[in-house]
């Protein structure tokens, strides 16, 4: 058997926590520099605020705050569950579907459509056959807006990143304008301008399941266990089925995966298809909450809270969808501190401050497993710095080639010339 | 010889990686104005040895001496230092960039930071013309010829004055006639007081072009001999630790239906607007081997493109079976009996980043006995892959488990051939099967080739190495430029007449339509 520490699973997880680990020291380091900086901040306050921070929804005063944050911190954990697996799950199929923003505003569109247009007050069975069909409106609009994306590039190999950005926009400006058009949709309570009535008003809010007795105060729901659900699924999908076996063979060589009469051109389709329908999925959740309001005026300005942030979620938990879950809702975890840090005298951007820092770092994240595990091999005959040297050397005379990165020592014995067409040393 | 210090000594090396002694006690004498052949098998340390005298690793034991000082060389900008160039066996040119350009790459002369080129452009040319090197300065390197290439990485390193000059098996990419320039230009480098490093496994070449010759086997020094009192039978005991025996074992073929037919296919080209195959007509039988030689590039690729569905037929249909197949895809191909070999291992043959065992079911995962339901049965694909790792040795770290970017290519070249030749087929197609393996290795798949001949499965074989043509084969055709320029039987032809074919300059027409 092996053991644990060679587990690639655990190796994922012990870089991710070093990963955040160097955030927050970088950001605490920010905090220190800011109470020399500031007459108004002591060095006091930034161990203060660290604490705040660390303590997330648990640093907010009386135990009843510290239920409805924890409930609020898992609220807002859900849509980022879905665009980060959405995210993740291209990302296995080797596209980078940095449209889960306008994804995100599509699904968010198909199920407001609908749970806004039919009014189910007062008979709540309805109410949710009412909800549960809006949820599967907005995913089937997110999965075609997946789609496009994915159909440009399998058939006319057209970059996925340009026409999810375009795609992006152009859903952004449809939202408002579809919007725009259905005065009766629209709040027009006072001091609103620009936000569509709730669900609340029209009786397809998402369920509570009990959540609200648990979390009392919170906006957590149902919405919650839908993503729960959708994640494993995707997780079992993608390890357990000939689907994701497939999925994933494209996305690791897409030349072997035709060559193995699998239809790439379908798979991309297909998995920027459920990328899409994952990311509406966390749209629609999100606004099917009868407590949140939706600002369909100038929709854009939104884009990157609403789908952006899955690509870090997904970079931090290494595209495994289960992972993604904890990492979103550790992210929520430190935003939420982040509200409290105003009573340390700081800002409470600067907990996005230290969670782009986090992020930042998962980039080294590849860096820090190679060090830990150059550390724990020790091999006799190529430490640490003869191995970097080696590795200099190596790339001051042979271009990066990306189908080779020497990962084990056996890969070093015989360095070969170095050969782009795939020949390779015998042992 | 006197006792004039030798130019390069490379003495007593050792190195040794975890368990294994790359090279063990490994002495190289280089002496001024000589071509000295590095001869071994893959794995033979040779690359490492080279790896070592380019800095790229540090010896654990021994010494290397320059003109009988004792130098430390510990990147390749200290071998350059002492001039020390290396011709790589796959170029390290800028492809957009001019034969000029690439020459002066990292060596630029600069007024006020602005490039000057025209004492540069003069040393080119003074040097192309001492040392015969034909090149075209303001070419661009995408659009000239691979032998043009190669002159093109000489003059590099005689731009930078280098004087010991080090060959990675620079003739693997040339066809004949440049092979015939390249050892011409390299006595001439060698009249002219250069020294150069030849690492080979052919001896032919070895025996026209080299003065003297190391062999390695095993990371273990065998000898040096000077070639003039040598034969290529000394040679290959030396490189190999026995007397080989290139012959295959078979017995003679006895040819059934045809099972593939291929009737006036042309493909085009990925590269220029000629078509690649051009009106190409053969059949192969069952229980034949039926070869495609030809030099690299006249269109084998596309061939074996068209024929096992990666590529489209431009016109003509392909026969599986006597079913047309020239629009099915792979799928259905390998459906209906098709195995392939593929020329790439990287790119087609493997995932890389999977593990073996999934690697092993990569053809096969879809079949009942993988999955249920669209569930891979991992027990089944566990069971399956040890089998075939037993069965045909495939060594690895971590047995199935192992991720095929780690294994060494021989290993990887043989879970290939296992998937490939246990997966039930009526054709096999084998792209170089054996390409980048070491003689064991080779006799190993060789027979099992021929172990599906006998029992009955038609096999194409396009191959460009000779020695593989002649014997494995039953039934040569050779193709150059596109077209099929003869057919041949490999127990009447000798590999000169092979070779006219293959240059071109013997055609005859194939009669079967």
């Amino acid at each position: 058997m092996k053991k644990l520490t060679e587990k690639q699973g655990f190796k994922s997880v012990r870089a991710s926590i070093l990963c955040i680990l160097a955030g927050l020291l970088v950001g605490f380091v920010v905090m220190v520099i800011l109470s020399f900086v500031n007459d108004w901040i002591t060095i006091g306050d930034a161990f203060h605020g660290l604490a705040i921070l660390l303590g997330g929804p648990f640093s907010s005063g009386t135990a009843q705050y510290i239920v409805t944050n924890l409930g609020d911190m898992i609220f807002y954990a859900t849509p980022l569950i879905m665009t980060g697996v959405s995210v993740a799950i291209a990302y296995k199929t080797g596209l980078f579907n940095i449209g889960a923003a306008g994804q995100f505003l599509m699904g968010t569109m198909g199920s407001l459509l609908v749970a806004l247009n039919i009014n189910t007050s007062g008979k709540p069975v309805l109410g949710i056959l009412v909800w549960i069909l809006a949820l599967v409106v907005g995913a089937l609009f997110g999965m075609i807006w997946g789609a496009i994306p994915g159909f440009f590039k399998a058939v006319f190999n057209v970059n996925e990143v340009i026409v999810c950005i375009m795609t992006n926009w152009i859903a952004a400006n449809i939202v408002s304008w579809v919007f725009g058009a259905m005065p009766n949709l629209v709040n027009s309570g006072s001091g609103k301008s620009g936000y569509l009535i709730t669900t609340a008003v029209t009786g397809n809010g998402t369920p509570k399941a009990g959540l609200d007795k648990l979390f009392s105060g919170s906006y957590l729901d149902f919405g919650i266990i839908v993503a729960i659900l959708l994640a494993v699924l995707i997780y079992v999908m993608l390890t357990k089925t000939t689907f994701g076996y497939e999925l994933r063979a494209c996305g690791a060589n897409k030349y072997g995966a035709r060559y193995a009469g699998m239809n790439e051109k379908r798979n991309i389709i297909l998995s920027m298809a459920i990328a899409g329908g994952l990311a509406a999925v966390g749209g629609a959740i999100y606004y099917l909450n009868p407590g949140i309001e939706f600002k369909f005026s100038s929709a854009y300005s939104k884009l990157p809270d609403y789908g952006f942030n899955g690509i870090p979620a997904a970079l931090l938990g290494s595209s495994n969808p289960i992972a993604v879950i904890f990492v979103s809702l550790f992210i929520r975890y430190l935003s939420i501190g982040g509200d409290n840090l105003t009573s340390a005298g700081y800002n409470k951007y600067i907990a996005d401050v230290i969670i782009a820092l986090i992020i930042y770092f998962a980039g080294f994240s590849r860096l820090f497993n190679d060090i830990l595990s150059r550390r724990r091999k020790a091999a006799p005959a190529a430490d640490t710095a003869q191995r970097g040297a080696i590795a200099a050397a190596v790339s001051s005379v042979k271009p990066a080639d990306p189908e080779k990165k020497p990962e084990t020592t056996e890969k070093l014995i015989e360095p070969e010339k170095p050969k782009n067409d795939g020949k390779e040393a015998e042992e | 010889m006197s006792e004039q210090p030798y130019v390069i000594e490379m003495r007593h090396i050792t190195k040794i990686f975890g368990t294994l002694k790359a090279n063990d006690d490994i002495t190289l004498q280089l002496r001024r104005g000589e071509i000295h052949a590095l001869l071994g098998e893959n794995g033979a340390g040779k690359s490492t040895l080279m790896s070592i005298l380019f800095g790229l690793y540090d010896p654990d034991e021994g010494e290397i001496l320059k003109d009988g000082k004792p130098v430390k060389i510990s990147d390749p900008n200290d071998a350059t230092a002492l001039g020390i160039g290396m011709v790589h066996q796959h170029f390290k040119l800028v492809e957009n960039f001019s034969v000029l350009d690439n020459i002066i790459l990292g060596n630029e002369d600069t007024v006020f930071g602005f490039l000057k080129k025209s004492t540069a452009r003069k040393k080119v040319e003074d040097l192309s013309k001492k040392y015969g090197l034909a090149v075209d300065p303001d070419a661009i390197i995408e659009d000239i010829t691979v032998g043009m290439q190669q002159r093109t990485e000489i003059l590099k390193m005689l731009y930078r004055d280098n004087e010991i000059l080090i060959f990675d098996e620079p003739t693997a990419v040339l066809t004949p006639q440049e092979i015939d320039e390249l050892m011409q230009i390299m006595k001439n480098l060698a009249a002219e007081g250069k020294s150069i490093l030849f690492i080979t496994h052919k001896l032919n070449e070895i025996m026209e072009v080299a003065d003297r010759c190391t062999v390695l086997r095993k990371g273990r020094y065998i000898g040096t001999v000077d070639v003039k009192n040598s034969s290529k039978e000394e040679l290959s005991e030396m490189m190999v630790g026995r007397s080989v025996n290139f012959e295959v074992e078979k017995k003679p073929a006895k040819p059934g239906k045809a099972i593939l037919d291929v009737q006036h296919l042309s493909v085009k080209s990925t590269s220029h607007p000629k078509d690649a195959v051009r009106d190409v007509s053969f059949k192969v039988r069952a229980g034949e081997i039926t070869c495609i030689a030809g030099i690299d590039g006249n269109g084998q690729t596309e061939l074996g493109y068209a024929i096992t569905g990666l590529a489209k037929a431009e016109h003509g249909h392909i026969l599986l079976d006597g079913e047309d197949i020239t629009k099915k895809s792979i799928l259905y191909r390998a459906e209906h009996g098709m195995s392939n070999i593929p020329e790439d291992r990287h790119k087609h043959g493997l995932i890389l980043d999977f593990s073996l065992e999934e690697n092993i079911v990569l053809r096969r995962y879809r079949e009942p006995e993988f999955q249920n339901h669209g569930f891979i049965k991992f027990d089944e694909v566990r069971k399956y892959a040890d089998r075939l790792i037993d069965e045909f040795d495939v060594r690895s770290g971590a047995g199935a488990l192992s991720s095929a970017r780690s294994m060494s290519g021989g290993n990887q070249q043989k879970a290939i051939v296992a998937r490939e030749l246990d997966h039930e087929h009526k054709l096999l197609v084998a792209i170089q099967p054996t390409r980048g393996l070491d003689v064991g290795a080779i006799e190993f798949i060789h027979s099992e080739i021929v172990k599906k001949r006998d029992e009955g499965a038609a096999v194409l074989l396009i191959s460009l190495e000779l020695d593989e043509v002649m014997s494995l084969s039953d039934r040569i055709l050779v193709m150059y430029e596109g077209e099929l320029v003869g057919e041949l039987d490999p127990k009447k032809t000798t590999v000169q007449e092979l070779g006219l074919y293959m240059a071109g300059a013997k055609k005859d027409k194939i009669k079967e339509a």
